[in-house]
């Protein structure tokens, strides 16, 4: 089973993500910050993480640079409400893998995450 | 119901607020609609979050997901679950002896959308329609009781969607019509401007000087507490722009004179105001400049011309073009003679107060100069 991530500050989005991915039969976590994500990426060691670009406390930028410098192999994409260039540049500078901007489309989220786990596949 | 909802302008609130009503007062999880943003062509989610507060607002649904090409697609066999779709549906189409056994890719189909509708956790979606174009899908989600909806909810459903379908493209209508609108009003604007030119291409008096009197008159007109709605103001514009547009018709040694006039010559340049009119009357966007332009030679003690109006019988905008034409022809230098200070323009304006002015125009309009000394 594929361990998913999923990082967003807002729990009803997070709820519904995590059980979206879990009918599709991945192992999924959530978390509501970005000190949680950190966490998790030590213990639940996530191969996907859908990490929100503008949380509340912590900036989801930070968490990708810490993430990215600990697992790189880590596939990280951004989720995005505004479609700040800047943000995303330096994202995508600092190694994610993808980003994908609100509102989004299911469709494209669950096919961005699959392609990112064949890549991964193909890796190995 | 659907009048009230045709007249709302910002649908958005108005889509909330039906979801608000269906998620608490009919007792269900969630409610939400999907409404066709034309500008970034997918459709948007309007959602009113519900006792179980599933967000939907952050998603969007390209124009080829699945449940959008179901509601787009005409398909006669299949016309039942296109007025509506729900779980309970789908599953007695793929269960029983139905289309659905004999075309793989219509089971293909309905699988996949009963995955999405359990993904939102939506037991029922209503398709509205507008004149062929799907507008919008109204998502509901399940009874808070558990039980099934019945037919009459479900035609209530269809009728409100059918409404909110209306709500969005009479919304979208009124929009485009009001930029159309915008527009036109542009474009005569730059009419008027153009044939302003025109008329000073003939005349001393530069362009520069013309788009100062349409300044000051607009002033003037706000110092006196006219009410001027965008019509109102547009007319006045073009009033005081186009006051002189007859003199395209006068010729040109009576008009560039460099000395005063005789009375042969005098009758001649006077009919200029009819001639104006003339030049204005056949366009019906400018019929009421053409008033002021008929009136803008007449005088407050009924001596002017060429009606011999008298006070208010002549129109406030026409008595505002006279003050302001009179002001500038004092302070410009022609080529007989030179300008005079403002201060000597605004003696002779209050001595001709009550004879050939309106006073209360006089007054605002000096109080306008001395507020705006800078602006000439």
């Amino acid at each position: 089973m594929t361990r998913l991530l999923v990082v967003d500050d807002e729990p009803e989005i997070c709820d519904f993500l995590k059980s979206f991915f879990e009918d599709r039969d991945f192992d999924v976590q959530t978390a509501l910050s970005g000190e949680r994500a950190l966490e998790l990426v030590e213990t639940f060691k996530p191969q996907v993480m859908l990490l929100d670009i503008k949380m509340g406390s912590v900036d989801g930028i930070s968490v990708l640079r810490k993430v990215k410098e600990k697992n790189p192999k880590t596939k990280v994409i951004m989720v995005t409400a505004l479609e700040t260039t800047e943000k995303i540049e330096e994202a995508m500078r600092l190694g994610a893998d993808n980003y994908i901007t609100k509102p989004l489309s299911l469709e494209y989220l669950e096919n961005d995450v699959r392609e990112k786990i064949a890549s991964l596949a193909s890796k190995a | 119901m659907t009048k009230s909802l045709v007249r709302l302008k910002r649908p958005e609130r108005l889509l909330k607020m039906i979801t608000r009503f269906l998620s608490r007062d009919l007792g269900l999880t969630h409610a939400a609609i999907l409404v066709f943003n034309p500008e970034k062509s997918h459709y948007a989610v309007f959602d009113s979050r519900g006792v179980k507060k599933l967000p939907l607002s952050f998603l969007r649904f390209d124009a080829h997901h699945p449940l959008i090409r179901w509601f787009h697609s005409k398909d006669k066999e299949t016309q039942m679950l296109r007025n509506y779709l729900s779980r309970e549906r789908i599953q007695t189409a793929l269960r029983h002896d139905s289309p659905a056994k004999r075309r793989p890719e219509l089971r293909k189909d309905l699988e996949g959308l009963a995955r999405i509708l359990k993904d939102l956790r939506v037991e029922i979606a209503i398709p509205g329609h507008f004149k062929e174009v799907l507008v919008a899908i109204l998502l509901v989600g399940e009874k808070l009781s558990r039980r099934l909806f019945t037919q009459t909810e479900i035609h209530f459903f269809q009728t409100l969607v059918h409404d909110m379908a209306l709500a969005v493209k009479t919304t979208e209508h009124s929009r485009e019509i009001k930029k159309l609108r915008q527009k036109e009003e542009e474009t005569y604007y730059q009419i008027v401007k153009s044939l302003a030119q025109q008329i000073h291409a003939k005349d001393p008096y530069t362009f520069g000087h013309i788009q100062q009197v349409e300044q000051l008159g607009l002033l003037a007109a706000e110092e006196l507490g006219l009410e001027l709605d965008s019509k109102r103001k547009a007319t006045l514009s073009a009033g005081l722009l186009l006051h002189d547009v007859g003199k395209i018709g006068i010729p040109d040694p009576i008009l560039k004179k460099p000395a005063s006039l005789d009375s042969d010559e005098w009758k001649v340049m006077r009919t200029h105001v009819e001639k104006g009119v003339k030049i204005l009357e056949p366009l019906t966007d400018f019929k009421e400049a053409a008033e002021i332009v008929h009136a803008h030679h007449e005088r407050w003690d009924g001596r002017g011309y060429p009606r011999g109006l008298k006070g208010e019988a002549i129109p406030i905008e026409a008595r505002i073009v006279s003050v302001v034409d009179a002001f500038h022809a004092i302070v410009s230098t022609r080529c007989y003679r030179k300008g005079r200070p403002m201060d000597e323009a605004f003696e002779e304006l209050r001595r001709c107060s009550d004879s050939q002015f309106d006073s209360r125009v006089v007054e605002a309009f000096i109080r306008v100069m001395k507020k705006n000394r800078k602006v000439i």
